[in-house]
């Protein structure tokens, strides 16, 4: 039988706590997840991290198998379906290595450079998950800093880099993201935004010309504070017309961060000053890949040739 | 409270933390709060009722810190759960059914609640998606854990090996 004494100190301890939550909150919506919020979120990633490390080391394989045994079904039709797909996929990639030998032949004709350097990339483990955000296993000891945008191995759109410690970086993904993200469709510039309850983000064009037809593809915007221009983020789910000159539309998002097991982040934007220099471009790529339980970090030499 | 069973109480909590974060950070199917079963379990201890509203208010934060959620979300959503708990902890002693419904409930009252706080703080997108699903899955998940682990979780705070047993 549980034996306690009441308290009469309960209720004022209550109210004192939540009005010092309420301040928390208010706090944190006005720096924005920034300052000392975000110093204490750094502060505790960087002691549950390792642990979350260890145990995803434990609870991958287990969670893979539980979902190798709840889709055996549906992966043997995946299978199928993937197959075809790689057909086409390598009848395509032929063409485009094609398209590609002409290009690399008429930039050498003409002079011409790749306009941006290749990005530096930080191929990461995700070993945990906290509501719609999860936790990669790298951090500012592989290069990784706040703000860095996130793609899948396919190039698709994630997120955005939130918090970073030594070992591991915290990433929310563009459906749970706070800010809009600025994105092109046929040449249109529009906002992209989350949406309750769904997967499915809100796109906004401000200064809407043309329609938008279902299918349409849309990409991040060279207007972009936080992405680099025409990184493939989703597809219009629907077909939408101007209205006032503004339009609104459904797209679904490329990726399903439930899914995602790996993801790389960009080391982007590039240093402003490198970038600047048109003819001696000097972006220091550092790859880094997990296998199981090895990761290997390279790195090519400064002035390789 | 003792060294000892601050001591249980942290390793409890790291363990609901990263258990949550990591094992049921994958399965989509099972999709318990154990950090907010923590809470709630706490409250059938012979802790003092300030030191779980504590308690519980940390454990919220914690997950706050290592969420995208803003900061407090958690930590005055666990509180309230908390306060809710020890008001009604009295319920809980009829039986292993009674601890779960109890625990079920308050779980229940803790999304909700979350999902309301949320939204009035321009969060709802935060806490992903099929929200309404996990209005249901959450709390039916707490409620076969708590069945399953309150005893124990009791037992091993309290360090009493006579607590908490049925007749």
């Amino acid at each position: 039988m549980l034996t306690r004494d009441s308290s009469s100190r309960l209720v004022p301890t209550f109210i004192t706590l939540l009005v010092v939550g309420v301040l928390l909150m208010t706090i944190d919506v006005r720096l924005e997840g920034k300052g000392v919020v975000g110093v204490l979120r750094s502060g505790t990633q960087a002691i549950v991290a390792p642990l979350q490390e260890v145990a995803a080391f434990v609870v991958n394989p287990v969670a893979d198998m539980f979902d190798s045994l709840t889709n055996v079904a549906s992966l043997r039709e995946q299978n199928i379906a993937l197959r075809a797909e790689l057909a086409d996929a390598q009848a395509e990639l032929v063409a485009v290595q094609d398209q590609l030998a002409v290009l690399a032949l008429l930039e050498q004709l003409y002079g011409l450079d790749s306009a941006d350097p290749e990005l530096g990339q930080t191929v990461a483990n995700v070993i945990g998950k906290v509501d719609a955000a999860f936790v990669v296993d790298k951090g500012t000891n592989d290069g990784v800093v706040v703000g860095q945008p996130v793609i899948d191995t396919n190039g698709y759109v994630v997120g955005i880099v939130m918090t970073v410690t030594s070992g591991s970086a915290t990433i929310v993904p563009i459906t749970a993201g706070r800010n809009g993200l600025t994105v092109l469709v046929n040449a249109q510039v529009g906002t992209l935004t989350p949406q309750v309850n769904t997967s499915e983000m809100r796109l906004l064009i401000g200064d809407a010309r043309e329609p938008v037809i279902e299918g349409d593809r849309v990409v991040t915007s060279a207007g972009s504070n936080a992405y680099p221009a025409g990184l493939p983020v989703g597809v219009v789910l629907g077909d939408a017309a101007p209205e006032s000159n503004s339009l609104t539309a459904s797209v679904e998002p490329y990726v399903n961060t439930d899914t995602l097991r790996i993801v790389v982040i960009l080391a982007w934007p590039p240093d402003p000053v490198t970038a600047a220099t048109d003819d001696a471009v000097d972006v220091k790529e550092t790859t880094t890949t997990t296998s199981g339980d090895t990761a290997t970090t390279t790195s090519p030499p400064e002035n390789e040739g | 409270m003792r060294g000892r069973t601050v001591l249980i109480v942290v390793a409890l909590l790291m363990v609901a933390v990263v258990v949550q974060t990591t094992l049921f950070g994958r399965i989509r199917l099972v999709t318990p709060d154990l950090v907010l079963l923590l809470a709630i379990l706490l409250c059938l201890t012979r802790i003092r009722p300030e030191v779980i509203l504590a308690i519980a208010f940390t454990s919220g934060l914690v997950v706050d810190l290592l969420g995208s959620s803003v900061l407090g979300l958690r930590a005055v959503v666990f509180t309230t759960v908390a306060y809710l708990g020890l008001r009604t902890r009295d319920r809980a002693e009829i039986g292993r059914v009674a601890v779960a419904l109890w625990a079920g409930g308050l779980t229940l009252v803790g999304v909700v609640l979350l999902m309301l706080i949320g939204t009035l703080f321009g969060q709802s997108s935060l806490l992903g998606e099929n929200t309404l699903s996990r209005v249901i899955l959450v709390p039916l998940a707490n409620l076969v854990i708590a069945a399953a682990l309150a005893p124990l979780v009791v037992r091993l705070v309290d360090r009493d090996k006579t607590a908490f047993r049925y007749p």
